[in-house]
């Protein structure tokens, strides 16, 4: 490793950053012929999709961290997706930062421990659920242990997971399917329970702010979009469902900006931040969403370079 | 520093609740030009018609008592400082159950009594509109409830009352305009003993926001409610009916006592003698409209005598003053292993109303809601102390399972009956008006539900295995009737528009006009009648039929 991690990194941020550039000049370059890319190597769309499973587990790590000290981590198991979600985010840097185009057996393990933690969270969410009064109700919907954070563990697991075979570049199947349709079909499941998510607490909000229908409105689009690419060979598609997902990894960034007027609208606004960050609405939400458009982005590349090389069309 | 003694809302403009010292402009309107309407009280009833009848058009007058807070910097986190909101000047009481008044039952601020209620925002049921023909005891009320229905939507948007998605209990209802507050450790017990012995329970609706509105912070859960709620998250009177009342165009005078209504020969009305600053003045008005709540409306009636109307203001049924009702407001307590802290969050987060829509198994005529209870310390210890007689040891024994108790309380029905009244003593108050008598016993329908309760309940607690459980049967809450509506001059004191009988450019629009109570606290049927109210009369103006003095 000759090139020091930190500046490997960044320029994986960057072309993530270009990327959603790139989606959205595409579309807004009329007249313009198709550009036909380059496909990229495997590696890059490993440490790609390194980067979704970082952003993932960045906001399960905030928001399970501010959360679970709200509720004073009555349970000692509400440490648990702390550290693996810590331990996710930190093999994924390191995902990113390692040029080789190998998967790597630490990350690898670490990226199924996510998803194991992820599947039992939920269990344990969906318990703490229905055995409240009023079950399975709206109220408790509303205010128990949410479903959609360790949907998110297991997400940034799957998609690890996934930044690793690719990574081998003779992986380009998953389970017997081609990569980049089985990514797609993942972060389009992946987008709509993280909507599903965004709409039941923006629910709860009474949308009072015409603001908060964008999540409900733009991801669903990108995630519908990416699963045509599935079923529908074509540039428009594939270029449009660019668009939505470009236009979904910006409203990650939109939406924190977004939460934080929505922190400044409590009581003592931003001067009382000690309080009112853990009152939400949660900062550290809205980053979900990048990394998935980022891991949907990274499908569309690989289903790109499939047909390229002839597994597709 | 503000001493509240003097007037704010003066020289055109009143104080902004919004934003800390600041200011909004009000329109002024002179004395001795006649003004459309001046309203006494702004409260629920008065503080929701100066509102609408300014937005349709009228020029508006609205006089109240109290002072104009701007909550978020003048209510203190402080039991004791905040009985400044409670209506504390001297009244007599007695009867078999003479009523404990103010702090539970009486407000003097802009936004009346809303300024310290508990936001519980609930429907009447629909059969209660027409309970001696429906369900065969009391009186009818003149309303039909299919028109309410559509009033208590206007007043819950107004308010954006927080309430759960599907309500358990009677006809369907629109979708509460904010979802439902998460519920505290007390509601949760209300649920378990609830869903233990196989009844409905629901997260209340609530007039307090679950989530920002304008300027209003959300709910911060700590519990201050029935103090005066600091944040702006309760959707009172005072942050909800009135701004909207100074942009269009009313003027409301602060720190304003209205001693007597003023008529003219013909027997109209023709404007209010008022007190403010230490003077008696007089604003003229082509309609009067009083709103004081029921012990000050009769009052005011009574105390505006004159040779023409001897017995006051529209009086001649005989019933000014008589049929007061107040809602039954007894208790189950007890104790639980596991931490509660039940004043954490609005005090009543859930509710049944199982015994209000239920006809069978009952003893008793009338219905009753139970909900969870969060008492801050000074009235739980006061509680212990006078209705429980613990002293000494045994009283800080009790207060230190401050933490780990929690209670069940109804608001329940009584019965209307003349002997329950408002009338004048000889002794007099601080603006030389003669105060008001309050009379006031249970009869035995309305022991038989309060007992019928105080069973359900304790089973209710006994079901989530509560310990030291004890019973507080002598509370009351909420005053109602005294100048009740109807269809017939002799055995009603205003017609279903709330206008006088007697007198037809004179209108009470408050808790004073219910034929019956119901089971449910009042102040959302109070804000519907307003709302209807002031659509009747801009009807009523448009085809001419508002007399003019
Ligand atoms: C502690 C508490 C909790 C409550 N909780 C609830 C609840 O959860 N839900 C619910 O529905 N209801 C609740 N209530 C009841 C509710 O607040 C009242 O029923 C309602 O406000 C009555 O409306 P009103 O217009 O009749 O009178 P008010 O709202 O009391 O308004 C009357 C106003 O008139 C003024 N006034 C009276 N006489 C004069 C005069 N001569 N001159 C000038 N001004 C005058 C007074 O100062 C007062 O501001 C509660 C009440 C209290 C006290
Ligand atoms: S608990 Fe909510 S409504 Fe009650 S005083 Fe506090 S902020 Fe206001």
């Amino acid at each position: 490793m000759r090139r020091l991690p930190a500046v490997k990194s960044r320029r994986v941020a960057l072309a993530s950053l270009q990327e959603i550039a790139g989606s959205l000049s595409e579309k807004y370059a009329p007249g313009k012929a198709v550009r036909t890319r380059v496909p990229e190597p495997g590696g890059n769309v490993g440490r790609k999709l390194n980067f979704s499973s970082a952003l993932l587990s960045f906001s399960v790590l905030a928001d399970s961290g501010l959360e679970h000290y709200r509720g004073s981590f009555q349970n000692r198991l509400m440490y648990l997706p702390l550290a693996v979600s810590a331990a996710t985010l930190a093999a994924s840097l390191f995902g990113i930062v390692d040029g080789r185009a190998k998967s790597h057996v630490v990350r690898d393990g670490l990226y199924g421990l996510a998803a194991l933690t992820g599947a039992t969270g939920l269990g344990f969410h969906g318990y703490n659920i229905v055995k409240r009064p009023g079950h399975l109700s709206w109220i408790n919907l509303f205010y128990a242990a949410p479903v959609g954070a360790p949907v998110a563990l297991l997400l940034a697991g799957v998609l690890g997971r996934v930044a690793e075979r690719v990574r081998d570049d003779e992986a380009s199947t998953l389970l017997g399917y081609p990569a980049g349709e089985v990514l797609g079909a993942v972060t389009s499941a992946g987008l709509a329970g993280t909507v599903a998510e965004a709409g039941l607490l923006h629910f709860r909000g009474a949308f009072q702010n015409p603001g908060m229908f964008l999540p409900v409105v733009v991801p669903p689009a990108a995630a519908g979009l990416l699963a045509m690419t599935l079923f529908r060979s074509g540039n428009v598609v594939r270029r449009a469902a660019k668009l939505g997902l470009g236009l979904t990894a910006l409203l990650g960034f939109v939406g924190v900006g977004f939460h934080a007027y929505g922190v400044s609208r409590n009581m003592g606004g931003w001067r009382n931040w000690s309080q009112n960050i853990l009152n939400g609405p949660p900062l550290p939400a809205p980053p979900s969403f990048t990394g998935l458009a980022l891991a949907g982005l990274a499908a569309l590349s690989l289903v790109e370079r499939n047909k390229k090389a002839g597994f597709h069309d | 520093m503000w001493d509240e003694s003097s007037p704010r809302a003066v020289n055109g403009r009143a104080p902004d609740v919004f934003r800390p010292g600041a200011w909004v402009p009000m329109r002024e309107y002179p004395e001795d030009k006649a003004v459309d309407f001046a309203i006494v009280g702004t409260g629920a009833g008065g503080g929701t018609l100066a509102c609408k009848l300014a937005e349709h058009g009228f020029s508006v007058v609205a006089f109240d008592a109290g002072p104009y807070w701007r909550p978020l910097e003048d209510f203190a986190s402080d039991e004791t400082h905040q009985s400044k909101l409670y209506w504390t000047d001297k009244r007599i009481v007695d009867g078999d159950n003479p009523l404990q008044l103010g702090a539970n039952n009486s407000g003097k601020s802009v936004g009346g009594s809303t300024v310290h209620f508990a936001m519980v925002s609930l429907r009447f049921r629909p059969e209660w509109f027409k309970s001696r023909s429906k369900l065969g005891y009391a009186v009818d009320w003149p309303l039909d409830w299919r028109e309410m229905w559509r009033y208590y939507s206007e007043v819950e948007q107004a308010l954006k009352v927080s309430g759960p998605l599907r309500y358990p209990w009677g006809p369907a209802r629109p979708r509460y305009p904010y979802r439902p507050h998460e519920l505290n450790a007390a509601a949760l017990v209300l649920a378990e003993g609830a869903e233990a012995l196989g009844i409905d329970w629901t997260p209340t609706p609530l007039a307090t926001l679950s989530a920002p509105r304008g300027l209003a912070h959300p709910c911060v859960y700590r519990g201050m409610c029935v103090i005066g709620c600091s944040t702006n998250a309760k959707q009172s009177v005072l942050v909800t009916w009135l701004p909207r009342a100074l942009e269009a165009g009313a003027e409301i005078r602060d720190l304003a006592m209205v001693g007597s209504i003023e008529h003219d020969t013909a027997g109209l009305a023709t404007g209010v003698h008022y007190q403010r600053e230490g003077r008696w003045h007089f604003q003229r008005a082509r309609n009067v409209v009083v709103a004081g709540y029921a012990i000050e409306t009769p009052r005011l009636l009574l105390n505006s005598a004159s040779a023409r109307f001897p017995d006051g203001l529209a009086n001649s049924s005989g019933l000014v003053g008589k049929n007061l009702m107040v809602q039954s407001n007894q208790a189950v307590w007890g104790v639980m292993d596991r931490e509660i802290r039940s004043y954490k969050g609005p005090p009543s987060l859930a509710i049944t109303e199982h015994w209000n829509y239920a006809d069978d198994g009952k003893d008793f005529h009338g219905g009753y809601c139970y909900m969870s209870q969060g008492p801050l310390p000074i009235v739980w210890g006061t509680t212990q102390a006078s209705k429980r007689g613990l002293w000494g040891q045994d009283l800080l024994n009790a207060m230190e399972n401050y933490n780990h108790q929690v209670g069940l309380k109804i608001v329940g029905e009584t019965l209307p009956q003349e002997r329950n009244c408002v009338t004048l003593s000889d002794e007099r108050d601080q603006y030389g008006l003669r105060i008001p008598r309050v009379t006031y016993a249970f009869c035995d329908n309305d022991k038989r539900l309060i007992a019928h309760s105080l069973r359900f309940m304790r089973q209710a607690l006994e079901a989530v295995d509560a310990h030291d459980i004890w019973d507080e049967d002598d509370d009351t809450c909420h005053l109602n009737g005294t100048a009740r509506m109807g269809d017939d001059p002799s055995s009603s004191v205003v017609n279903a528009d709330c206008r006088c009988w007697d007198i037809p450019n004179l209108w009470i629009c408050d808790g004073s006009v219910f034929p019956t109570v119901g089971g449910v606290n009042p102040s959302l049927t109070i804000e519907a009648i307003a709302c209807r109210t002031a659509d009747r009369i801009k009807a009523m103006a448009r085809r001419g039929e508002l007399s003019r003095s």
